[in-house]
């Protein structure tokens, strides 16, 4: 679903944020990337959506390569690449159905299909009687599912969480892995970026540990410390 | 998952009122986020309009005035005396089949001397006079004044031909006047559209960057360009039209109180305010502030677009 060849990133002001990757990520798949801040886990998931291309090397999403892609066709290849930030990236001044909604406007969904897919999504992300109210209304936890519920309805192949549990208490943090977990069940290929150990070990899916933007460990039901001795 | 997941909607092209009421309603939200600019631009675009559509006004009336003055202008060519019919005929004919004459008219000495005794009836008597002293002559008008000069020379070189006057130094002047208003006339129309455009560029910048938290979920949600564009392509159409549309509302108060006044009292201007086609102005004006409205937010947002 995801490969990575030889990528290496180095952005205009000389850092470089990934060398050498190689990774495969499968259909389907979950997989946790961790390591320190500044170690490349945002740069790599940004590759996956060509929010930023890199600088050698080629990347792959379902079996097309982002380095042949035209300009054009970008805005396709993220409808079938959902992405979930730390900090939600809601509009405040929509609610929490028009968040949704608006995914599904901006790219030409008929009104019928709104009406449709809104509230399946956010009864799948379990805020539907929360769907009249404003993301400041909302705890947290439920911004994140607002959030999610956006980056679910136009059906990806592929969700990329960045942090997703990074403002969240404990047990919300554990209540949205749990909904990730569910999605990734439906068969949505899930990667998340993460510092949250205890989420990591307690869920021992593959994890890849990167280290000055190089792929360190990459072990199949891992934890959190892989590598680290 | 995979081949029987669609991520586009089935019917994505239908058009319904659900889609139509998201597009206005996001180009309503681009106009109220930076209210006090966009009324700021509207206004700029109606007072440039008011200015555009003065100088436009002003010209079609000078130009109007100067068709009828200039459009007088005629080549008298004098015959060498004695010269044979046939002669006559043949310059005639070169004449006419010439593109730049409109019409070419033979008066012949009798006809000349009869408009003379005619226009000096009463004043001085021509009988006492037993010869015509007056020659042939072919009268040229010119369908282009500004062909006057090169239409004599030409003339001039004919066999018959013994002389050639026309008005060229009236001509050449108002030509000239002419001329230079519409260079200066251009000059200010350009200057204030630039002007007109700039605002509305930076308008729809400020709005852009105000938006710019949608336009970032946009892009990654799948929107494409053109989906994130419209809006405020829309937006600076809108601004245009409707500073127009004010600026042609002013215009037109100002027409009616002024224009029966400035005909009345200052007559020796060179205007003719009936005769205007107030009509295709005001079409040009709105059409003037849609287009700039157009170019300047789509240049606005593409710049934005290119750089993030």
């Amino acid at each position: 679903m995801i490969v990575f060849r030889d990528v290496g990133l180095v952005y205009p002001n000389g850092v470089h944020a990934l060398s050498n990757v190689d990774l495969e990520i499968g259909r389907g798949e979950f997989l946790f990337l961790v390591g320190g801040s500044g170690q490349g886990k945002s740069s790599l998931l940004k590759c996956i959506n060509r929010e930023i291309d890199p600088t050698s090397g080629c990347v792959e999403v379902d079996g097309v390569s982002l380095l042949d892609l035209p300009a054009a066709q970008i805005p396709f290849l993220r409808r079938k690449v959902g992405v979930v930030f730390q900090d939600f990236k809601l509009l405040q001044q929509k609610t929490v159905w028009e968040n949704v909604a608006y995914a599904l406007q901006v790219t030409g969904a008929s009104s019928r299909d709104v009406v449709r897919r809104v509230p399946r999504m956010l009864e799948l992300v379990g805020i539907a009687h929360k769907a009249k109210m404003f993301p400041y209304e909302l705890s947290g936890g439920e911004q994140q599912r607002n959030a999610i519920a956006r980056s679910l309805v136009n059906n990806p192949l592929i969700l990329l969480c960045d942090e997703p549990t990074g403002n969240l208490d404990p047990e919300t943090s554990n209540e949205i892995m749990a909904l990730l977990a569910r999605i990734n069940a439906k068969g949505t290929t899930v990667v998340v970026a993460t510092h949250n150990q205890s989420v990591v070990d307690r869920m021992r899916r593959r994890v890849v540990r990167l280290s000055n933007g190089r792929i360190a460990h990459d072990q199949e039901r891992g934890h959190y410390h892989i590598g680290l001795g | 998952m995979g081949a029987s997941r669609t991520t586009k909607s089935e019917d994505i092209t239908t058009l319904d009122w659900g889609k139509v009421r998201f597009f206005w309603a996001e180009v309503a939200q681009n106009f109220t986020r930076n209210l006090t600019m966009a009324l700021t631009a509207i206004g700029t675009v109606a007072v440039s309009v008011v200015l555009l559509g003065t100088i436009l006004f002003f010209h079609d009336s000078f130009e109007l005035f100067m068709k009828q003055v200039v459009g007088q202008v005629t080549i008298a060519a004098y015959l060498k005396d004695k010269s044979p019919q046939s002669a006559i005929d043949g310059t005639m004919r070169v004449m006419k089949s010439d593109p730049r004459v409109d019409t070419v008219t033979f008066i012949s000495k009798k006809q000349a001397m009869d408009a003379l005794r005619n226009r000096l009836r009463g004043q001085m008597n021509l009988d006492v006079i037993n010869t015509n002293p007056l020659p042939d002559a072919l009268v040229v008008h010119p369908i282009d004044p500004a062909d006057a000069a090169s239409i004599a020379t030409r003339l001039r070189g004919l066999p018959t031909v013994a002389n050639v006057t026309y008005r060229s130094e009236v001509t050449e002047k108002l030509l000239r006047i002419e001329s230079v208003l519409g260079a200066v006339g251009f000059g200010i129309v350009a200057l204030l559209l630039a002007a007109t455009a700039l605002l509305i560029y930076n308008t729809i910048r400020l709005t852009v960057f105000a938006r710019s938290r949608e336009i970032r979920i946009m892009q990654l949600v799948g929107a494409t360009r053109w989906t994130v564009r419209w809006p405020f392509v829309f937006e600076g159409i809108l601004t245009g039209l409707t500073g127009a549309l004010i600026g042609i509302g002013l215009l037109d108060a100002a027409f009616h109180a002024f224009a029966p006044k400035i005909a009345i009292d200052l007559p020796f201007l060179p205007f003719n305010f009936t005769v205007v086609p107030v009509g295709t102005i005001a079409i040009e004006l709105l059409a003037t502030g849609a287009v700039v409205g157009m170019l300047a937010s789509m240049l606005s947002v593409s710049r934005y677009l290119r750089a993030s």
